[in-house]
């Protein structure tokens, strides 16, 4: 009896003393993928600017940042996650663990494609020496992302594109595909994949 | 005498008359929708524009395309987009181009029933008789399929159509989109884009207890979203105040992208992997340049 108030007791100050840190800032593994997410996010900010033409195009720079972002990706970013990993300020949805196949599979896809941006990166922008001209058409915007290309066959109604409709990859796509393509459409393969990872776990507060 | 002069007043009065009446009276019909030849490539890029295919499709279900979305869950119930195939029963296949005009323009089912509010019509009634045909004529060309995504599960007493036709009366005008002649074409066309056909407002302008969007809240952002979402405000403003400008945003627009590094969630993800991505370049810069209340598309402006 005297045992198991002790431990009752115990349990309980645990949990007053993990209450209290969670309001006090992240920590534990909440903060680690929270870092990891912030270092990846100022790669993706180092190279936009590179990507969208608003800055000179710089292949070591992509290489390095698309290098930075595969090492957080896959299993390093999952295992940051376990089960039930929700304590303040976390925005992780409890959903992630409901579909935790599908959460790993846009996590080993956003590996693919920073692999696959690192071997692009010497590739360059599509729309470099074209003057903007990154539009063929309504329909086609030949970053090497949308128009038909790898994908083919569709209307113009029925989706296709390098990404499906829920934002993975058709499968069997590899990092050395995407590789062949212009960096700039490599990227965008790589950040859609990371919006439709935050479309569907995370929850924003802003 | 006086008299022989009213007369002749009255002679002239209608004699000028008629001649304005002249100049006026319209000769002809105004080309009825089915005369219209579309462009279905131009209709594919405007249901693009509208969200139609992301809205009405659901990946996750592994039915084709455009047999109907995932279901659109809020306090009013359980809203499931339909299917929109050529399919004569399940979807659209038995219906005329006005039954479809009526249906996208002003929310109104062929039987006559009004459509819910989840279906954001009055974001759609700018559209001219020609945008209307070019759509048609796009989704003529999508292959018949019967299967859906199945029924609205709407609570009472929501379930009771009628009501929404007092819904209609009082919330269901769209933006403004007519053109604003001193502003810029770049400006006008975003702002063609973004109240009207992209139906910005339709998340980022917060909503009341019946779901009628709030005027003086206009993209001034929300937190009730369906399944519990918040969208940032994007006025001009709070969008310079977040870092954007027009080429980042445009740039947003594209790749998901925000000026701190992060990507976009909650949905817009999908905004812009469905919808905006496959804009042209312009476009998404016109879009940008009406939402920053700029007449450039450059960051000159």
């Amino acid at each position: 009896m005297t045992f198991k108030k002790l431990v009752l007791c115990g349990a309980a100050l645990a949990g007053l003393s993990a209450a209290a840190f969670a309001h006090s800032g992240a920590t534990g593994v909440v903060k680690e993928r929270m870092d990891a997410m912030k270092s990846m996010g100022d790669a993706v900010k180092r190279i936009k600017p590179m990507m969208s033409g608003e800055a000179a195009y710089d292949e070591a720079a992509v290489r390095e940042a698309a290098q930075a972002i595969a090492d957080e990706a896959g299993t390093a970013m999952t295992k940051k996650f376990p089960e039930g990993s929700t304590d303040h300020p976390s925005e992780v949805l409890p959903r992630t663990w409901d579909e935790w196949d599908r959460f790993t599979g846009l996590a080993q896809q956003l590996e693919v494609a920073a692999n696959g941006l690192a071997q692009a990166a010497g590739n360059g922008r599509h729309g470099d020496g074209h003057m903007m001209d990154d539009q063929s058409g309504m329909m086609g915007d030949h970053s090497g992302m949308m128009g038909g290309g790898m994908m083919g066959g569709q209307s113009g109604m029925m989706g296709g594109g390098m990404m499906m409709g829920n934002g993975e990859f058709p499968e069997g796509v590899t990092a050395s595909q995407i590789g062949q393509m212009p960096a700039d459409g490599a990227f965008m393969m790589l950040t859609q994949t990371c919006s439709a990872c935050h479309d569907r776990y995370r929850k924003d507060d802003d | 005498m006086r008299r022989v002069f009213t007369g002749l007043l009255a002679i002239v009065a209608v004699a000028g008359l008629s001649g304005v009446s002249l100049a006026v009276w319209p000769i002809g019909e105004p080309p009825k929708l089915a005369d219209l030849e579309g462009d279905a490539q131009r209709g594919a890029y405007l249901a693009r524009a509208g969200g139609c295919i992301a809205c009405h499709s659901d990946p996750d279900s592994g039915r084709p395309a455009l047999t109907g979305g995932a279901p659109i869950k809020t306090g009013f119930g359980s809203f499931v987009p339909p299917n929109l195939t050529t399919h004569k029963i399940s979807g659209i296949g038995a219906w005329s181009i006005d039954a479809f005009a009526r249906a996208v323009r002003q929310g109104v089912a062929p039987d006559g029933a009004p459509y819910y509010p989840a279906f954001p019509y009055a974001f759609y009634g700018h559209l001219s008789d020609q945008d209307i045909a070019d759509m048609w004529a796009a989704f003529q060309g999508v292959p018949a399929h019967e299967v859906t995504g199945g029924e609205n599960d709407i609570v009472f007493p929501f379930n009771m159509r009628f009501g929404l036709k007092l819904w209609r009366a009082a919330y269901a005008k769209g933006p403004p989109t007519e053109a604003v002649p001193d502003r810029s074409e770049a400006w006008n066309r975003g702002r063609w884009l973004v109240n009207g056909v992209a139906h910005c407002g339709a998340c980022h302008t917060d909503r009341n207890l019946l779901g009628g969007r709030r005027a003086s809240q206009y993209l001034a952002g929300s937190d009730d979203l369906p399944g519990g979402g918040n969208v940032p405000a994007i006025r001009p403003g709070d969008l310079a105040q977040a870092g954007w400008t027009v080429e980042s945003l445009a740039y947003g627009l594209k790749s998901g992208v925000m000026p701190d590094g992060d990507t976009f969630g909650s949905g817009m993800g999908e905004v812009v992997r469905h919808g905006t991505a496959w804009l042209s370049e312009e476009d998404r810069r016109a879009m940008a340049a009406f939402l920053l209340d700029k007449d450039e598309t450059g960051d000159g402006g």
